[in-house]
């Protein structure tokens, strides 16, 4: 029953969904308002199971003194001080809790991801090989569009820019559109088998 | 002054975390240790202040709709997860939001299916309509795997993997842009921003 | 040890290196380099421009990322604002992600210090923050009418009560979206808003979905795309050249005519994208040079191999 009483929650459900959506009807509107302010109401539990998924981490690496522990009361330390400059003194514009934010975590964040250019920068130069006529050929595709999205490109020739337009818009479009014809379809495929519950990983694993 | 704390912290952080090309250090992971907090600890006061105020508190305390009492209840159930006994009473907040997937069915079954066949299914007026029409009637024999890619349909799938090269270099091209486009932001930011070089 | 095979081994701290150069050198150093415009960027610019001056007409940005990629994607929020602030275009700016609302008010911040006369509720409205679980509800809500799907703007302020709201109810008048975003194209707001009431949508994204987004210009289920920071830059200059001097747009001039990003007339950040094209540009022809270099050692290293077998 701890199984079978959520499943067949989400069948009914998504049913219900599907005639709201083909049914402009009172009465499928209330039903949708219904869900929406229930959702509501749940969601404001869900940012609990990530504060408490990142206490247990770092709390268990604290107090076992788990190599490198120190840097755990740098992250629960920030998470508290962050949270209370934010209950204490706002989120407006100007508060500390906003300081934080631009000058700690946007900072921070965009870093992190800039990081990528340089081991992509090292793959080019170490990995990207051209082993096979196909992996060629995705090494020259590759090549003109990155020339011809900067300056240079035009500045070489005009048929640079004018040959990556064509791949874009020919090729690459053909290849695209029947990737997202498979996705689109194997999207559908695995919302079908949720809603008829033949696909159940989201229960967990257990009873 | 403030202005220029500011860029002075938002500086070293950034530096801290550059360091890691070096070699892993205390600077970078005192940073990343910073970023996954204060992330975290961000979004606290305003879940708070834009979800359980408005969607909890206002409604159940203020404006006396009791029955939310249950969805309440139920949203307390994510905190079950962690419970080996009672994980399986999580499961009821999450299925309840998963409903919406019936909507989605019908609706992305027409943007991302019928919208794009409806293109596919044009008539064809140049060679650069007859070269998508081949790629893509290709690339969907391609990802039909209950037939063995062999002989004349072998030959036609491998035309696909040929489209899908040219596509998947397009996107290599695109993707090499964006990281390098990320690292020039951040360079921006310490030559423009903090050393006020130009 | 030959020079091939040195230069295989090299260390991957030396190419860190050479990359951080090419790009920061560029960025002290500024030269002029032009800026050729795509059919997709136009479509948009051209989209927004059709609105200047109506009060029954107005466009909305969703900003569906956080600072992560905020290097490609600020600089076309900074440059669209600039264009409908410039040409009174409405607007209405919301996010669904918590850390993207202060990225929404830096950039109508950094947009509005040129622009003293534009007023928050008369000529823009920033819905701010609405919690993720309302995404779907605010999208097909705003159908209907948008103050009832919103409610209340950033500051708290009812959205029924601002004058921006006397001639704009749903779709009908708030007639193009434009998502920006790290990790889609507006699948979102074309999937579910624009069968159901017809509004159309744009994207502004980062490079890496680019490729990914040209089937769905062609079915017209987006009405254009700024593809990372070359689309920023794109826009950057038709605002330079037709918006900031009221004039109507013009594909053969936009494509003909070159802008200098050198002389101080227009502030840093409304020409950053264009300024960061020109480190591109240096980096980019050091990324190829690595993959010629590299395969050729690569192909030195195998023939060698052939040989000695």
């Amino acid at each position: 029953m701890k199984r079978q009483i959520p499943l067949a929650l989400v069948i009914i459900l998504c049913f219900l969904f599907v005639g709201h959506t083909f049914i402009p009807h009172k009465i499928s509107d209330n039903f949708y308002q219904w869900w929406l302010s229930w959702v509501r109401t749940m969601t404001s539990f869900a940012v609990v199971l990530g504060v408490m998924s990142l206490f247990t981490v770092h709390w268990g690496k604290i107090s076992r003194r788990m190599p490198n522990w120190q840097y755990s009361i740098v992250t629960l330390g920030a998470l508290v001080f962050t949270s209370a400059s934010g209950f204490i003194w706002g989120t407006q514009q100007g508060t500390p809790y906003m300081w934080l934010f631009k000058n700690v975590q946007m900072p921070m964040s965009s870093t992190m991801f800039s990081l990528l250019a340089f081991y992509i920068a090292s793959a080019a130069y170490k990995a990207f090989r051209a082993r096979s006529p196909e992996a060629t050929v995705l090494l020259v595709s590759a090549i003109i569009v990155m020339i011809a999205q900067v300056p240079i490109g035009m500045a070489i020739s005009k048929w640079i820019p004018e040959i990556s337009n064509w791949i874009l818009n020919v090729p690459n479009l053909a290849a695209k559109r029947g990737v997202a014809l498979g996705v689109g379809l194997g999207g559908t495929a695995v919302s079908l088998k949720i809603m008829l519950g033949i696909e159940r990983t989201y229960l967990g694993s257990g009873d | 002054m403030l202005e220029n704390i500011s860029n002075l912290v938002a500086a070293f952080l950034t530096l801290s975390i550059f360091s890691f090309l070096w070699k892993d250090n205390p600077f970078y992971r005192f940073a990343e240790h910073l970023l996954v907090g204060v992330s975290m600890g961000y979004a606290i006061p305003l879940v708070y202040k834009n979800v359980f105020i408005p969607f909890l508190y206002t409604p159940i305390f203020l404006q006396r709709q009791y029955a939310l009492i249950f969805p309440a209840i139920l949203g307390t159930f994510f905190i079950f997860r962690f419970n080996r006994k009672l994980a399986w009473l999580s499961r009821y907040p999450i299925v309840f939001s998963m409903g919406i997937i019936g909507m989605g069915v019908p609706l992305s079954m027409h943007a991302s299916v019928l919208v794009q066949m409806r293109s596919a299914m044009l008539p064809i007026m140049d060679i650069n309509s007859f070269i998508i029409f081949i790629g893509t009637i290709t690339i969907l024999l391609y990802f039909f795997f209950s037939k063995s890619h062999e002989g004349v349909y072998g030959k036609f799938t491998k035309i696909g993997i040929w489209y899908m090269m040219i596509g998947f270099g397009a996107s290599f091209g695109y993707t090499v842009m964006a990281r390098l486009s990320l690292l020039i932001g951040r360079i921006q930011f310490l030559v423009h921003d903090f050393l006020k070089l130009i | 040890m030959n020079f091939f095979e040195k230069l295989q081994a090299l260390d991957r701290r030396w190419i860190y290196l050479l990359v951080a150069l090419a790009i920061t050198i560029p960025l002290v150093v500024v030269f002029d380099s032009k800026t050729y415009t795509t059919t997709p960027t136009e479509n948009i610019y051209q989209l927004i421009d059709s609105y200047a001056g109506r009060d029954d007409r107005a466009i909305m940005i969703d900003f569906l990322h956080d600072a992560s990629t905020m290097s490609e994607l600020f600089p076309m929020e900074v440059a669209i604002l600039r264009h409908a602030f410039q040409r009174k275009v409405k607007v209405f700016t919301i996010c669904f992600l918590e850390t993207a609302a202060p990225l929404v008010d830096y950039a109508i911040n950094t947009v509005k210090e040129e622009f003293p006369d534009i007023q928050s509720g008369v000529d823009y409205i920033n819905i701010g923050y609405k919690p993720g679980a309302l995404y779907l509800p605010i999208v097909l809500g705003m159908g209907d009418d948008i103050s009832e799907a919103v409610k209340t703007d950033a500051e708290g302020r009812q959205l029924a009560n601002l004058p921006m709201m006397e001639k704009i109810k749903n779709y009908n008048e708030m007639n193009l979206v434009i998502e920006t975003s790290g990790s889609g194209f507006g699948a979102s707001w074309f999937v579910y808003a624009r069968p159901r009431f017809g509004v159309n949508v744009a994207a502004g994204i980062t490079a890496v979905m680019a490729a990914d987004a040209y089937p769905y210009i062609q079915t017209g289920q987006l009405v254009g795309i700024l593809a990372g920071l070359k689309g920023a830059a794109e826009y950057e200059k038709l605002v330079d050249l037709f918006a900031i001097h009221d004039k109507p747009f013009s594909r053969e001039i936009a494509r003909t005519t070159h802008v200098s990003i050198t002389d101080d007339t227009v502030p840093y950040k409304f020409k950053a994208a264009r300024i960061g094209m020109n480190a591109q540009t240096v980096v980019h022809i050091l990324i190829i040079l690595f993959i010629v270099i590299g395969n050729i050692g690569y192909f030195i290293e195998r023939r060698r191999n052939k040989e000695l077998n």
